[in-house]
């Protein structure tokens, strides 16, 4: 019988199941290759044969073939109508399959076929829609994670420094202002160190920057190790800063600057390098009312900056009456240019007196600076600035051309006409073209060269380099008197008083002030030796001697009797503008 | 607009995937009503679509085990997109067991899914990256821990080229891939052609598209000839996809009707 046949199997795919592969063949996508689709398509019509005919008749088997045809993927619409159409059609005919109800068995099983095939499909489309939304969902979940990571990302980047992970000024800045501003805290102090290695540079100069950065990936690290609770952050290049919240006073503070100092003072090993550094570090704490961040920073900033100035390793506790003056001489240098400009300085005079015969040899000319708010200023306020900032240049070369326009016009009366002694700063002296700004001023102004007297500080010649010693000589040359001011304060270097064209020795104020005491004082005494053995050497180098700071007639005699050329000072009169210095000796 | 690299994507469901699309022509579920509707558009104007998308993934099946015959045993398939019917790894494993294959698809909804249905599988990974940056595709951890680059690999770019215009220099992204194989690797290739089709219909192909993040560049046989340089191509060459050694002659009959180029080719040396 052909049914027992279709139960034996597997069997070969006999006409029926080619012709239900081909029907079924196109309608979707098959994963399986055709004979597959043949096998698979045999058994299931041996399935329905069997189902056909058995005792009782039994519906699943149609039910199980709907459902294995959608699980073999054989899922679409046409897939289930051209599956009825070839079974209703061939499947008896194809088998030889007969019975007396055998039709009315068909369309029952055909029915169940549908049903499970139905069924099927209706539960694989809402696993696979289950299955995408579930996707859906993870790809969100992972989108938003994605999101959140590249946000904190983003965040860490823009707050933290990435060489050595350390906040950065940004995320400082955000924290001192939460500290400052956090409410209620206003009775609270807080403190910050500035913190800058010192001679980092040479560090990077010397062995590279990839060992400078290495470096500063170490001290961040012990930074942050020494000083765990603080703050610590990298305000960019070697400079780092820590916030102390909540201080007691500024011995809290200064307890963290020194661990951090001990931290960085540790040897570090670097690419084999074992190097020593030190760091500088500027201290500011206070209560917390009434300050505000950029005042804190700057603060320290300054602080740090006095800690360097003063040698570095260590720190400084910042100063509001240091700040204060160190202000308003930044004030008083940035004004000096524009005063200028506005002819806001004049010169005084003072008289360098002979003690021979108390005749007036010559005048020396002192700057003043009529200031428009602090008013006359005396040189002493701003030419140590002047010298600092450079400032020196401009307003030493505008007091010698005034010197020198002024000193033109006076005249003898009875009398040889007075000399005019200007000093001149370091910067004047080393600068270039210095002979030929004065060769050009004698001869803009008419001044005879011997009527200008300069004054240089020992400390002038104090130079390794050949500038200032060249330019002497070029003064020398246009027969310009040369003075060596402060004389005996210095390093009194005999050896160029032999070898430079120098005229003249202005002895120091100190040491003519010792003889203000009586005669018989020790102190007095020894100051009347020393004064003594520096006239007598000064005139054996063929130099005159003017003692400065004059301040009475008795030391004026002792100073005549020691053979001293001329004084200077009150006894002899103070500065003054130039026509009442000429007018008294006239 | 390409999407920066620091921004993760949004998954917007309601704009068209060109995966869930696919999987619609293929018959599956695994879509929305969005993607239905541009698959429907798409059948309108083009109704061969289900059959294309059927004889694209019937190319797929002969290729990977004509592969698997050939002895190649790792295989990246590169915009691999819903993985429903008829996987890389289900195939290859069927003629040769611990075959090891990366799928990579730039759809997150895609990757996502992927990854779901081959949990606990060993010997396969999913990597969300575009084909567009074939060098992290090599680069990635997972490809790497994977593949062995030394040993042949087979690069499936089915159905995928299509969706890389020329700006994006598609022979480039493929001399990248070439450079880093083995020789004996294989290179799959299959995109949408326009040979034989009139004007009217590929313009409203590729408006349907344009709703999609991927829009349609389509190709000559010439062009995708080229896309084997220094491969040798595998017999028959590049020919519509049921012409690619059928099954039985009569499955290559209408081949043109699959609008889908397609060719294997081999890497020698």
């Amino acid at each position: 019988m052909a049914e027992s046949a279709a139960l034996r199997s597997p069997s070969r795919p006999g006409t029926f199941a080619r012709a239900w592969a081909k029907a079924v063949g196109g309608t979707s996508f098959l994963p399986l290759t055709h004979a597959q689709l043949e096998a698979l398509l045999q058994r299931l019509a041996d399935q329905l044969a069997a189902a056909l005919l058995a005792e009782p008749f039994d519906l699943r088997p149609g039910h199980r073939v709907g459902a294995e045809l959608v699980a073999n993927h054989i899922a679409s619409a046409e897939g289930l109508g051209r599956t009825v159409e070839v079974v209703q059609l061939r499947l008896l005919r194809d088998l030889g399959l007969v019975g007396d109800d055998v039709e009315d068995r068909m369309a029952r099983l055909l029915a169940a076929v549908a049903t499970g095939y139905a069924r099927a499909l209706r539960d694989r489309t809402l696993d696979e829609q289950e299955s995408i939304r579930r996707a859906v969902m993870m790809a969100r979940t992972q989108a938003e994670r994605a999101l959140r990571e590249s946000e904190a990302r983003f965040r860490r980047q823009a707050t933290h420094d990435s060489l050595t992970e350390l906040p950065n000024r940004a995320l400082f800045t955000e924290r001192l202002t939460d500290a400052l501003n956090e409410p209620g805290r206003g009775a609270q102090r807080i403190g910050l160190c500035f913190v800058d290695l010192d001679r980092f540079k040479v560090v990077n100069d010397s062995l590279g920057h990839q060992v400078g950065d290495r470096l500063l990936i170490t001290v961040a690290d012990r930074l942050r190790r020494a000083l765990d609770g603080h703050l610590v952050a990298r305000l960019g290049g070697d400079e780092f800063v820590i916030l102390v919240e909540r201080t007691g006073g500024t011995d809290d503070v200064v307890a963290v600057a020194e661990a951090a100092l001990a931290a960085v003072r540790e040897p570090a090993l670097v690419d084999g390098h074992e190097l020593v550094v030190t760091a500088s570090i500027g201290i500011a704490e206070r209560q917390v009312a009434g300050t505000t961040p950029s005042d804190l920073m700057r603060a320290a900033d300054s602080t740090l900056h006095w800690a360097k100035a003063a040698g570095g390793a260590r720190w400084e506790i910042f100063d509001a009456e240091r700040n204060r003056r160190e202000l308003a001489r930044y004030a008083l240098s940035a004004a000096i240019p524009p005063a200028l400009e506005r002819g806001e300085f004049y010169l005084d005079y003072q008289p360098l007196t002979s003690l021979r015969d108390g005749s007036l040899l010559g005048v020396e000319a002192l700057v003043r600076w009529r200031h428009p708010e602090l008013g006359v200023l005396r040189p002493g306020s701003f030419i140590g600035l002047a010298e600092e900032t450079g400032l020196i240049v401009p307003l030493g070369g505008w007091v010698l051309a005034e010197a020198c326009r002024e000193a033109e016009g006076w005249s003898a009366r009875g009398g040889r006409t007075p000399f005019v002694s200007v000093n001149l700063a370091v910067r004047q002296v080393h600068r270039p073209g210095l002979v030929q700004e004065v060769h050009g001023l004698l001869e803009r102004t008419g001044l005879p060269p011997d009527r200008l007297q300069l004054e240089i500080t020992e400390s002038t010649m104090m130079s390794t380099t050949e500038e200032p010693v060249r330019a002497l000589r070029g003064l020398a040359d246009l027969g310009v008197r040369i003075a060596i001011d402060d004389f005996g304060t210095g390093y009194s270097n005999l050896a160029y008083l032999r070898d430079l064209p120098v005229t003249e020795l202005k002895v120091a104020g100190e040491f003519v002030a010792g003889l203000r005491a009586p005669a018989a004082d020790p102190g007095s005494r020894t100051d009347e030796r020393i004064l003594a053995s520096l006239v007598s050497l000064a005139h054996a180098l063929g130099l005159t001697v003017t003692a400065e700071g004059v301040e009475t007639a008795g030391q004026a005699e002792r100073l005549r009797a020691i053979g001293c050329d001329a004084g200077q000072g009150w006894h002899f009169g103070r500065p003054a503008p130039a026509d009442r210095i000429l007018e008294r000796v006239g | 607009m390409q999407r920066p690299d620091w921004a993760p994507e949004t998954i917007d469901i309601e704009r068209p995937s060109v995966a869930r699309m696919y999987d619609y022509y293929l018959g599956g579920s695994h879509n929305f009503a969005a993607d239905r509707a541009a698959a429907q558009a798409m059948v309108a104007a083009v109704p061969e679509a289900p059959l294309m998308a059927q004889a694209n993934r019937a190319f797929l099946r002969r290729a990977v085990q004509f592969l698997t015959e050939a002895g190649v045993r790792q295989f990246l398939d590169i915009g691999s997109g819903i993985p429903t019917v008829g996987n890389v790894h289900e195939i290859a494993r069927r003629t040769a067991p611990g075959s090891r294959v990366v799928y990579v698809d730039v759809d997150p909804v895609a990757v996502a899914h992927s990854r779901e249905i081959l949990a606990g599988d060993d010997h396969s990974v999913v990597v969300q990256e575009d084909l567009r940056h074939p060098e992290r595709i090599l680069a990635h951890p997972d490809v790497r821990g994977l593949l062995d680059l030394d040993e042949p690999v087979a690069v499936l770019v089915v159905a995928v080229l299509h969706f890389i215009s020329d700006d994006d220099r598609p022979a480039e992204i493929l001399g990248n891939l070439r450079d880093a194989l083995a020789p004996g690797s294989h290179l799959v290739i299959s995109q949408a052609s326009d040979e034989g089709r009139d004007v009217e219909e590929r313009g409203e192909a590729q408006r349907v598209y344009r709703r999609t993040d991927n829009p349609l560049w389509i190709r000559s046989r010439a062009e995708l000839t080229a896309f084997f340089d220094g491969f040798e191509l595998v017999e028959p060459g590049v020919v519509w996809v049921p012409q690619w050694r059928p099954e039985a002659p009569e499955n290559a009959e209408d081949a043109e009707r699959a609008v889908f180029l397609g060719g294997v080719g081999r890497l020698g040396g």
